[in-house]
């Protein structure tokens, strides 16, 4: 049967209104709950984005001796080419390196350093990383080498915290998907529990139940979809937020974790549709209790 | 128009309700419905409407069986049959207007239908000027009025009444009686379970008497009780 839509229109518009207390409840519910989903998912792309960066930046830092001789150089610079693992090298010369220095380190300590006491490097990118601790085995003691940098540890301890870190983010966010369902599903049940007057009426005169469940499932629909632009806005903030805190200087975890805004576009919508679904979804299980007689 | 053919009716706790009934009512038939309480009339009715499945037995109406209508066939089958109850069950927050014009706007009937046939039913009850009242400014037998164009306005083939006058003092009751007879006269099978006495005997229309859900009774021009 033909439901129209200038009656569901004027119905749900009523019962919002009527019912405006619960719907700012229910709204608030969603959008808080749909925040903490929307900033879960968010911070679970950035902890993803944070690792991969740090796995692409993977060196092995061969750190060569300031007064080593040109010949050695080019000795350790040809054998880490001629690896089957290595991916690229490039030389750092020191008064690159020592540039790079007083980025990192603060003004006491980079005023004692000088281009001539300054190690020059060769960075190398792996095509696998844990091959990382044989060339520091193999060039360790290497006539005119300082010493083999291997951040294969720090990467391992990264990867695993944030492997555990997205899977917690990734569970927070169904709980609190559930509880949000819940919540809705709660307050569709209250208001159709305040009509069921009208519910049983309805049902008295013929009203078929896809006619009866339309309107409560427009209101549900337009509670999610309310609370999810509430927690769209909450995301976009943390969005900012984040930005605000990443700096380019220091390169720190927010800087690592920053992402494109499309990223941030796609959450949003994502934890719209999640409104649209647990909306509709709450309110139809919330309303079939009535109908089934 | 309605036919029950050896129904026997059982719920859960295990009381029986209905008993082996075989009953027909003939179309524009006018049957009072009596009995004591727990005699079955309510469930009668239930069964009618298909909110109460039939344990055995084979209920018709309109020339349909009803007993293994599928769920979503029973709205059909409720907009052939107005009823009216003891309390009303009218909306508290819609007008009278809106309250019969509600019965058309959820089967879907559009708003010229609706703008036609509620002011004709408004009339035919006796309620034109009070279109815009509240039910909680109308007196009981007013309420009971609206219930009827309620039920009525659709033009159902049937119309049940459980207990239409129980809250109603007997002039009031008389007036809805005179109202359930004039629809009667449109060619309405009406139905009207009741335990008022004065009412059924004043009548003299069919009576079918129900005792443990059992018929014990049906009489063609008959009273309330046994010999009076």
């Amino acid at each position: 049967m033909a439901v129209s839509v200038d009656y569901v229109a004027r119905e749900t518009a009523a019962n919002l209104w009527r019912n405006r207390l619960m719907t700012v409840a229910a709204v608030l519910t969603v959008g808080v709950s749909l925040s903490l989903v929307g900033a879960s998912l968010l911070l679970r792309q950035g902890v993803a984005h944070a690792t991969t960066q740090w796995a692409d930046n993977v060196d092995v830092l061969v750190w060569v001796q300031p007064q080593a001789s040109t010949p050695q150089l080019h000795s350790v610079e040809q054998q880490l080419h001629q690896l089957p693992f290595v991916r690229t090298c490039i030389y750092r010369s020191q008064a690159y390196d020592l540039n790079e220095a007083k980025h990192l380190l603060t003004p006491p300590e980079y005023q004692v350093l000088t281009v001539d006491t300054m190690p020059s490097s060769l960075r190398c990118q792996l095509d696998n990383p844990s091959e990382a601790l044989a060339i520091a085995r193999q060039f360790g003691g290497y006539p005119g080498v300082k010493s083999v940098a291997v951040p294969t540890k720090a990467i391992h301890n990264i990867q695993e915290v944030s492997g555990i870190l997205q899977k917690v983010f990734f569970a927070l966010a169904l709980i609190l998907l559930l509880s949000a369902s819940v919540l809705i599903l709660n307050t569709i049940r209250l208001a159709i529990f305040a009509r069921r007057r009208e519910v049983s009426v309805m049902k008295l005169v013929g009203a078929t139940n896809w006619f009866i469940r339309v309107p409560f499932m427009c209101e549900g629909v337009v509670q999610g979809v309310l609370g999810a632009l509430f927690a769209s806005l909450a995301v976009f903030s943390l969005h900012l937020v984040l930005d605000s805190y990443s700096n380019v200087k220091t390169g720190n975890i927010w800087y690592q974790m920053q992402m494109p805004l499309g990223e941030v576009v796609v959450t949003s919508l994502v934890v719209v549709a999640i409104g649209v679904v647990i909306g509709s979804a709450g309110s139809y299980l919330g309303i079939r209790r009535f109908l089934d007689a | 128009m309605i036919r029950f053919e050896n129904v026997t009716k059982t719920y859960k706790a295990g009381s029986v309700a209905l008993r082996d009934l075989t009953v027909e009512i003939d179309k524009g038939e006018f049957v009072f419905l009596v009995g004591p309480s727990g005699s079955g009339k309510t469930t009668f009715i239930r069964l009618l409407l298909r909110e109460e499945d039939p344990g055995s037995g084979r209920i018709w109406v309109a020339g349909r069986e009803i007993g293994h209508l599928s769920q979503w066939r029973v709205p059909y089958l409720r907009r052939n049959i107005g009823c009216v109850f003891q309390d009303f069950r009218l909306l508290p927050n819609k007008s009278v207007f809106e309250n019969v014009a509600f019965a058309l706007e959820v089967i879907g009937r559009p708003k010229h239908v609706i703008a036609a046939q509620v002011p004709q039913v408004l009339d035919l009850v006796g309620l034109s000027k009070k279109r815009e009242s509240l039910p909680g400014e109308l007196s009981g037998g007013e309420q009971q009025r609206v219930a009827v164009a309620r039920a009525f306005v659709n033009r159902p083939l049937v119309l049940l009444a459980d207990e239409p006058t129980g809250n109603l003092d007997p002039a009031t009751s008389q007036g809805i009686m005179r109202l359930l007879d004039r629809i009667n006269r449109t060619g309405t099978t009406v139905v009207i379970a009741t335990h008022d006495a004065s009412m059924v005997d004043q009548m003299r229309r069919r009576v079918i008497e129900l005792d443990h859900g059992t018929l014990v009774r049906d009489q063609a021009r008959g009273v309330y009780g046994y010999g009076t």
